[in-house]
């Protein structure tokens, strides 16, 4: 079943990467004002969308293993933190190319690469706990609660952020979102792209959610052998 | 009948591929005391952490005080003392301080009272303002076993409870067991050997490869005789 | 309560008695202010803006290590798992914790406002007092987040060099308030001209205070 799933998310996202490359470079005009860099926005857009949701992932699979005990649960939840962890890596590396060209810096402290760089940051310490760490229920626990508490965060981040840049508006300039898509075709290839790139997450996702399951239930076997070889020797 | 302090159905406990506990089933009633013996490894002190709630089973499970153990209430804890291996103490705090904190801790009424008292049953009165650092490991067990036992608790778990103890410090030890249990208390303690505790019966259960053998008869645990140090055995 | 006021009253004790090493980390998070006054020294810069900005960077530091050592004691002869076998309450545990924490950055708090009022030639006056507040919610929810990571951090092989990897991200929020407010009132800012910033610092407070609240018994402790 789960194979079956995993292999539906691979070709449904090739066929959609596919369509998405095609109507980034071939079919969407690019935007008057900013030239072909504006291109980047198509991917910049799905890549947040994903980095973002996978994280809420990791808070929400935290919450269950907390609740429910259940090692798929940590599974799911570590999962998602590596694969958001790349896509997060992939924003922020989109926003620092889009920012060259566009403002001649290669970074810029605007409200939306600043809040998606906090959260890069979290994704950081949330790995780098599990790395310094073996795999025992109480790092799983300790991994749950810290994604709890960084997602909590998140809105306290987004506010303060957006409050922060809003004062300071002449460091920098405040960059355009997905609003104001006047094309008809652009506002096409946007979907498109959100979904090409949700299911690319999704599909690995999948992949490393597999290998963390299997790796769990060794562990389990693990417990099952070791009763068995002691009821074999009591046997003697 | 009253309900028995602690009891367990099945218990079992892996680490990894190893079974440290199986099948592993006693129960104990209020004034009663047992001994778990056995070598090194052997899984005595991982019963005891189980009991005290610092562990879970890999399987079946333990009761105290009729609750699982896993989920312990504040009110069953206030009446659970527990030695370990580790004396809990603080090295920084003198002896008194140290006790006055537990009690504290424990909700006693006159915790400085009760420290100063229980100091001197286990003849540590004349240093009671000095740093638990300065003690040397028998006065540290004896003050671990006053900790454990100043809110006089319904049970006490105590692992090796004579380790590092001169014949003295063994003496006061037993003394301390010998009225837990005439106080009404179940103790349940392990130890490499039998000790033997004048006037007092206990069941003895020996584990082995993370089985609980029943226990002894009671013919084999003589009454009356003196008790014996078990250093070196 | 009087188990908070027992672990409280004992942790205090412990410090004062550790002497020295108190006295040093207060010293090493004041110091902290001294190089950033020559490293941020340039006649362009506001004094005031910078002189917010160094004092929040010295009770960040003073925040993290006084939270660390507030569970520190627990270590010696496994007393942790006195505390968890004691009828004490997690939740209770975190509060004690999290004063002891927040005690210990006060202290090092008031010594940094001083010393920056001196090096950055500021007046000891309204500003400071309308400060004060601000620096308090500051305190408070890094103390409740350092003292719940903590716990984390002290069990794992990252140990002291996770905990401002984990901490410093989360506390975004509550720092960029903290500097805005902070740099505010030493302008002349009266504290109601700032209450977009108060409000995040005291919902940061409000989160963090429950999360370590509830969440603490989970991370502390042994399995």
């Amino acid at each position: 079943m789960n194979s079956a799933i995993r292999n539906g998310l691979g070709y449904t996202t090739l066929a959609l990467m596919i369509a998405a490359l095609f109507m980034v470079f071939d079919y969407v005009p690019p935007e008057a004002e900013q030239g072909i860099a504006q291109l980047i926005f198509y991917f910049h857009v799905p890549l947040a969308w994903v980095a973002f949701a996978s994280f809420g992932i990791v808070a929400i699979a935290g919450i269950f293993y907390l609740w429910l005990g259940d090692q798929l649960w940590d599974d799911l939840g570590y999962a998602a933190a590596e694969t958001g962890m790349v896509f997060c890596t992939l924003m922020i590396v989109a926003g620092s190319i889009w920012a060259k060209p566009i403002w001649g810096t290669w970074w810029t402290w605007d409200s939306r690469l600043t809040t998606t760089f906090i959260l890069w940051l979290m994704y950081c310490g949330y790995l780098m706990l599990r790395a310094s760490a073996d795999d025992t229920p109480q790092v799983a626990r300790f991994a749950a609660v810290l994604g709890i508490v960084a997602v909590l965060d998140v809105p306290i981040v987004i506010a303060s952020v957006r409050l922060w840049r809003t004062i300071h508006p002449a460091v920098l300039v405040t960059k355009q979102g997905g609003h104001g898509l006047e094309d008809p075709r652009m506002v096409a290839t946007l979907m498109v792209c959100l979904a090409a790139f949700t299911a690319l997450w999704a599909w690995l996702l999948m992949l490393r959610f597999m290998q963390l399951r299997t790796r769990s239930r060794m562990g389990t076997l693990a417990v099952r052998i070791a009763f068995a070889n002691a009821a074999a020797s009591d046997s003697k | 009948m009253s309900a028995p302090v602690v009891e367990t159905h099945s218990l079992a406990k892996t680490y990894g591929l190893a079974l440290v506990l199986r099948d592993v089933g006693l129960r104990l009633l209020s004034g009663a005391g047992a001994f778990v013996i056995g070598g090194n490894g052997a899984g005595k002190s991982t019963l005891l952490r189980i009991l005290a709630g610092l562990e879970a089973p890999s399987g079946g499970h333990a009761l105290v005080f009729g609750q699982d153990t896993r989920k312990l209430a504040a009110r069953y804890r206030r009446r659970i003392g527990v030695m370990a291996h580790q004396s809990f103490l603080y090295p920084n705090l003198t002896a008194r301080e140290n006790l006055e904190f537990f009690a504290e801790l424990y909700s006693l009424t006159e915790p400085r009272a009760s420290a100063d008292r229980w100091l001197s049953t286990i003849g540590l009165a004349d240093v009671a303002d000095a740093r638990v650092r300065t003690f040397s490991r028998g006065m540290e067990q004896r003050l671990s076993a006053a900790r454990a036992m100043i809110a006089e608790p319904a049970l006490l778990l105590l692992d090796e409870p004579f380790a590092s103890l001169d014949h003295d410090g063994a003496e006061i030890v037993a003394a301390l067991i010998r009225g837990a249990i005439e106080r009404g208390a179940a103790v349940i303690a392990t130890a490499h050997a039998v000790p033997e505790i004048e006037g007092v019966e206990f069941a003895v259960y020996e584990i082995s490869r993370g089985r609980l053998a029943e226990p002894a008869p009671k013919e084999e645990v003589r009454r009356g005789s003196r008790i014996r140090s078990l250093l070196g055995r | 309560m009087s188990g908070f006021a027992a672990v409280l009253r004992k942790d205090l004790r412990l410090e004062l008695r550790s002497g020295e090493s108190t006295l040093a980390l207060l010293a090493l998070s004041m110091l902290v202010l001294v190089v950033l006054v020559f490293a941020l020294d340039s006649a362009r810069l506001r004094s005031v803006d910078v002189a917010a900005g160094a004092l929040w960077v010295a009770m960040v530091f003073a925040g993290m290590l006084g939270a660390n050592r507030a569970l520190l004691a627990e270590r010696d002869n496994g007393a942790i798992r006195g505390l968890l076998l004691s009828p004490l309450d997690p939740g209770t545990l975190f509060a004690a914790k999290l004063a002891a924490a927040l005690i210990f950055m006060a202290v090092a708090e008031v010594g940094a406002v001083i010393l920056m009022v001196l090096f950055f030639n500021l007046e000891f006056d309204q500003s400071i007092a309308r400060l004060a507040p601000i620096l308090a919610l500051g305190a408070i929810g890094f103390s409740a987040l350092a003292t719940l990571l903590s716990a984390i951090t002290g069990r794992t092989r990252g140990g002291d060099m996770l905990l401002p990897i984990l901490a410093v991200p989360i506390f975004v929020p509550a720092l960029i308030a903290g500097v805005k407010a902070s740099a505010a009132a030493l302008g002349g800012a009266p504290l109601s001209s700032m209450g977009d910033w108060l409000r995040i610092m005291i919902a940061f407070d409000v989160l963090f205070v429950t999360a370590g609240y509830l969440l603490f018994e989970l991370v502390v402790g042994e399995d």
